[in-house]
């Protein structure tokens, strides 16, 4: 459709991909080495000797309980969002009643509240609840948190569908309950997956609410298994990196199975 | 613990009738509160593996069950201090003695260990009494030493001194000497992982014990801000900046980190002569370069300063780490138990084995099975003989202090402030 | 099953009076989403606000010290500093991730295989955790054997975290890396949905690339744009891991954000009532702002992008 290559854009893309490329390249070069081997030969060296050594030392320390706490997380935000947020944005754009714009504004002020601002008096909220130490306490505050911005992203969609489709349904009589499962979430896919990913990868790659809600082993999560290469005084970088790569593995195949939804679905759908 | 009581109370009654509606089909309890349990709570990092042996060898013989929690490291302090006067606290916890446990002990948190000693001398008697002291607060003592103790070296790259012509420094002027002859041949004289701060620290520690000896900074620590007003405070100061001026340590150490191996590199690859570091620096240089670990990694004790009024054999650095015990413990009994394992032979050899170095009296019929005796036998004669071990700054300060405290080293060292803004920084901070 | 009463409602209103209105969704609607954020972050936020009235270090119990916390933030250098370093950091961050990100998302919407296939790799920053991404720029950029050393000519002697400048530039460069893929997402999925009779009819006007660019893209992308600066903006102001592992608000001061300020004050000082009245200052500076960008750009009102064609 479009004509000539764009030479400048493809350059600028090749650019931006050495910017983004080359520290992948380092992790993935470092999560193979030694601690030895990479501090001989420094972050920007190619490795001479490989060794999956800092991934097995992984799987034989316990990350394979991390995964699994982390996936339950995960699943469970993504369903909370998932479950609350479409409806809502739903009423943001279509209700014409006082309530939800106020509603509106208070979920565009708590885009503003960062998790760290609450975090003490949420520490006394979950245990007092009895949720210390528990997934469950971890899996509520996180996606009250994600709730914000998946408002903000999903109104976004649900206003670019035409007026004249609601209209059309109102016509025939629809309900506004029909008009959400017919019209609104068919046309919202896009916006739908925007806020999976999203919401995922805030429960995934989550550290605060983890940290200060939960204490044993059996309710570790990935993100503070991090902390097993640390030290008091340093840390194993070569096993830190091994450890992030393996831990980005099941999100990002996730993502390459929903790239397409999620491209497409984010195309909009009110100008077809 | 009234007005936190209804604080909570309040609002979070409110957040649990809510919840308790939606959760009841979930079931969330993990419900461990049955028989006997005390939760031991730890730094998390490398030396958990003996810790969780010892915890199994406690757990062989005791009907209480002893339960141990790692705290991801970087993150330790603030997650005890909002655990501890919780109902989510734990039995015992680890500490780094001083300030870090002034705060608990001041809220009557902890449980003085007066009465156990009694019944048990050996939790007093069998460990150093320069390391015990540090988790003495008020006059009572507060925490039993475990892991290790880390004083504070200066250690050397054999190969690059050689080159130079120079050897390990024993005098200051041996060491600006040094400076002068490695900066010469554009080597970094010392590296500094100004980075993280605390290491800028421990050149102020070290300076400061030898100039003005360890009682200007107890009588400052104390409350007496007037301290750093002193002459030999600022002559301590004048000394580091002659130093610093020197060229000492290049001019980019702030970029530079001991905790991600970027200084411990710069002398592990010749790029540096020198690293003041914790003795666990040795550790740190077996695992990233065990072939310079061994032939070419030196070390020996900070320099004396002639004319200075702290004796050369005094030492500073981490003096331990303590298990100190909570007042509302409802075991106190396994406790004491517990605690004393942390003198046990077991618990000195399997510690000797992962490079930490115990205090205990029965440490040195073990040295040799240290993973580095030599090493640990040099250590260990320099904690023993040393006249005063000053706990770290930052350390003996209660948290509170610890940002202004870093910020002012680093100010000091990078020229941003002089010696009358240290002074005046060093005044204003929170007091114990 | 609110769904299911207010649809019913609905149906009931729908059946008496057809039309627009009946048809809309109540405030039924909102309202699971609003009571659990309400529970969650609302609840939180008010202990918060009274906390700042308090000095309480964690231990013992708060003890009410009515406004001294507030008066000591007036005289507080650090304070205003740390509100103006957020403020700069966010407009930077801004002002490089928006260019950045519509031109990778208008290119990355062509259809084209390979812009495909590189689209995919651009986003992986994205899937890193703030904490894995600072460890690792921290690596790449030490200046001994990172790419300071091979670059010189560029870095001098490298000591970027030494400096005020190098420090917010290293900040907002990690910053760009890091959540540029996510806008770029943003600003793919709405330049896709850019209608082509758009273009067809500039290009039988025989408008070059850059004015279609400027006069069809640009216009079209509006709705976008304005989401994605308020999530940068909010973004930007609460960014706080990065600096945790990167800087620590240093050299100095020099790069410590009000979300830093208070994470420090809060979990290195333990000063909670202190910190929590620097937490007030950051929600309600953030929240100016964007209510500011949200009136200036009339979102709350706004309707989709196609309907004023």
């Amino acid at each position: 459709m479009r004509g000539r290559p764009n030479l400048l854009a493809g350059f600028g893309s090749l650019v931006w991909l050495a910017i983004v490329g080359l520290p992948l390249y380092v992790m993935l070069a470092a999560s193979l080495q030694s601690r030895t081997d990479y501090a001989s030969g420094g972050p920007l060296s190619i490795p001479d000797r490989l060794t999956p050594q800092n991934y097995l030392d992984m799987f034989s320390g316990g990350f394979g309980r991390y995964f699994l706490n982390t996936a339950i997380v995960t699943v469970a935000v993504v369903a909370i969002v998932l479950l609350v947020v479409p409806p809502l944005a739903y009423a943001i754009v279509r209700s014409r009643g006082r309530a939800t714009t106020a509603v509106f504004r208070i979920f565009l002020l708590g885009l503003a509240v960062p998790a760290q601002a609450v975090i003490v008096p949420m520490f006394y909220v979950i245990s007092e609840v009895g949720l210390y130490d528990d997934l469950i306490g971890v899996i509520l505050p996180t996606a009250a948190f994600s709730l914000p911005v998946c408002t903000l992203v999903l109104t976004g969609v649900m206003r670019e569908i035409h007026g004249e489709l609601y209209e059309a349904m109102a016509i025939d009589g629809a309900s506004a309950g029909r008009m959400f499962f017919r019209l609104v979430l068919p046309l919202s896919k896009g916006g739908l997956s925007t806020i999976t990913v999203f919401s995922a990868l805030q429960a995934w790659n989550g550290f605060l609410f983890p940290l200060v809600l939960t204490q044993s082993a059996e309710s570790k999560l990935i993100t503070l298994g991090l902390y097993d290469f640390r030290t008091q005084h340093g840390v194993n970088v070569p096993g830190l990196l091994a450890a992030v790569v393996l831990s980005m593995l099941p999100i990002l195949i996730v993502y390459l199975f929903a790239r397409r939804a999620l491209i497409q679905g984010l195309m909009g759908v009110g100008g077809k | 613990m009234k007005r936190r009581t209804w604080l909570t109370r309040a609002v979070a009654g409110g957040t649990a009738l809510a919840l308790s509606l939606a959760l009841t089909a979930c079931g969330g309890d993990s419900g461990g509160e049955e028989g006997g349990e005390i939760r031991i709570l730890v730094y998390g990092d490398t030396a958990n593996k003996v810790e969780t042996k010892l915890v199994e060898t406690f757990n062989r013989t005791s009907d209480v069950k002893a339960v141990l929690d790692t705290i991801p490291g970087a993150d330790y302090q603030a997650k005890l201090q909002t655990v501890i006067s919780s109902k989510q606290a734990p039995d015992v916890f680890f500490n780094w003695g001083g300030g870090s446990i002034q705060p608990f002990v001041k809220a009557d948190l902890l449980m003085p260990l007066d009465d156990l000693i009694a019944k048990d001398p050996a939790l007093k008697s069998s460990f150093l009494p320069s390391v015990f002291d540090t988790a003495v607060v008020d006059g009572k003592p507060y925490g039993v030493p475990m892991r290790g103790t880390q004083p504070v070296l200066l250690f050397h790259n054999k190969k690059v001194l050689a080159d130079a012509g120079v050897s390990a420094p024993t005098t200051w002027d041996e060491l600006l000497d040094a400076v002068a002859k490695l900066k010469a041949k554009g080597i970094t004289p010392i590296a500094l992982g100004g980075g993280d701060k605390w290491p800028t620290q421990m050149w102020f520690q070290y300076v400061y014990d030898r100039v003005a000896g360890p009682d200007l900074f107890k009588r400052a620590v104390g409350g007496d801000t007037a301290a750093w007003e002193e002459p030999d405070s600022r002559k301590a100061l004048e000394t580091l900046r002659q130093l610093i001026d020197a060229g000492a340590f290049g001019t980019n150490f702030d970029s530079v980190k001991f905790t991600d191996d970027g200084s411990p590199a710069l002398l592990a690859r010749s790029k540096a002569g020198f690293e003041l570091m914790g003795s666990w620096a040795y550790s740190t240089h077996q695992s990233l370069d065990p072939e310079f670990a061994e032939k070419d990694l030196g070390y020996s004790a900070f320099p004396a300063i002639p004319g200075g009024k702290g004796d050369p054999a005094n030492i500073v650095g981490n003096t331990n780490n303590f298990y100190s015990v909570l007042k509302a413990t409802k075991h106190p009994e396994a406790v004491a138990e517990f605690l004393k394992l942390q003198y046990s032979d077991e618990f000195v050899k399997e510690h000797l084995a992962i490079g930490n170095l115990p205090t205990t009296t029965n440490t040195p019929q073990f040295l040799d099975t240290s993973a580095s005796p030599e090493y640990a036998k040099f250590q260990f004669g320099l904690v023993e003989k040393a006249p005063a071990f000053q706990l770290s700054w930052d350390q003996a300060y209660p948290p509170a202090a610890t940002t202004p405290l870093h910020r002012a080293v680093q100010g000091f060292f990078n020229g941003s402030i002089d010696a009358d803004g240290f002074i005046k920084a060093m005044q204003a901070l929170p007091k114990p | 099953m609110t769904s299911l009463t207010a649809a019913s409602a609905g149906r009931l209103r729908a059946a008496r009076r057809p039309g627009a209105a009946s048809s809309r969704p109540g405030f039924l609607w909102a309202l699971p989403a609003t009571v659990f954020f309400a529970l969650f972050a609302l609840v939180p936020l008010v202990l918060v606000a009274v906390l700042s009235f308090t000095e309480w270090n964690g231990l013992g119990d708060p003890v009410f010290v009515g406004m001294d916390n507030w008066s000591a933030l007036l005289d507080d250098p650090v304070m205003l500093k740390s509100v103006w370093l957020s403020l700069l950091l966010t407009a930077l961050g801004v002002a490089f991730q928006t260019p950045f990100s519509i031109l990778l998302g208008v290119w990355a919407a062509g259809k084209q295989r390979n812009r495909a296939v590189l689209s995919a790799i651009y986003f992986i920053p994205l899937l890193l955790s703030a904490t894995a991404i600072s460890v690792l720029w921290r690596s790449l950029l030490d200046p001994n054997f990172g790419v300071p050393a091979e670059a010189e000519w560029l870095f001098g002697d490298g000591n970027l975290f030494g400096s005020q400048s190098g420090a917010l530039a290293v900040l907002v460069f990690v910053g760009v890396w890091q959540f540029t893929p996510f806008h770029t997402l943003i600003y793919q999925g709405a330049a896709r949905a850019i209608p082509q009779v758009l273009y067809q009819a500039a290009e039988i006007d025989g408008a070059g690339r850059v004015r279609r660019f400027l006069h069809i893209t640009l216009p079209q992308l509006r709705n976008a744009i304005v989401t994605s600066v308020i999530l940068m903006v909010v973004g930007g102001l609460t960014t706080f891991d990065i600096v945790l592992i990167l800087t620590q608000g240093g050299p100095g001061t020099d790069t410590t954000i009000t979300a830093y300020y208070m994470y420090d004050k809060a979990f290195k000082g333990f000063q909670f009532g202190a910190a929590s009245a620097v937490s007030l200052v950051l929600v309600v500076t953030a929240t100016l702002i964007s209510l500011l960008v949200v009136r200036l750009s009339g979102y709350d009102r706004m309707r989709g992008s196609t309907e004023g064609l």
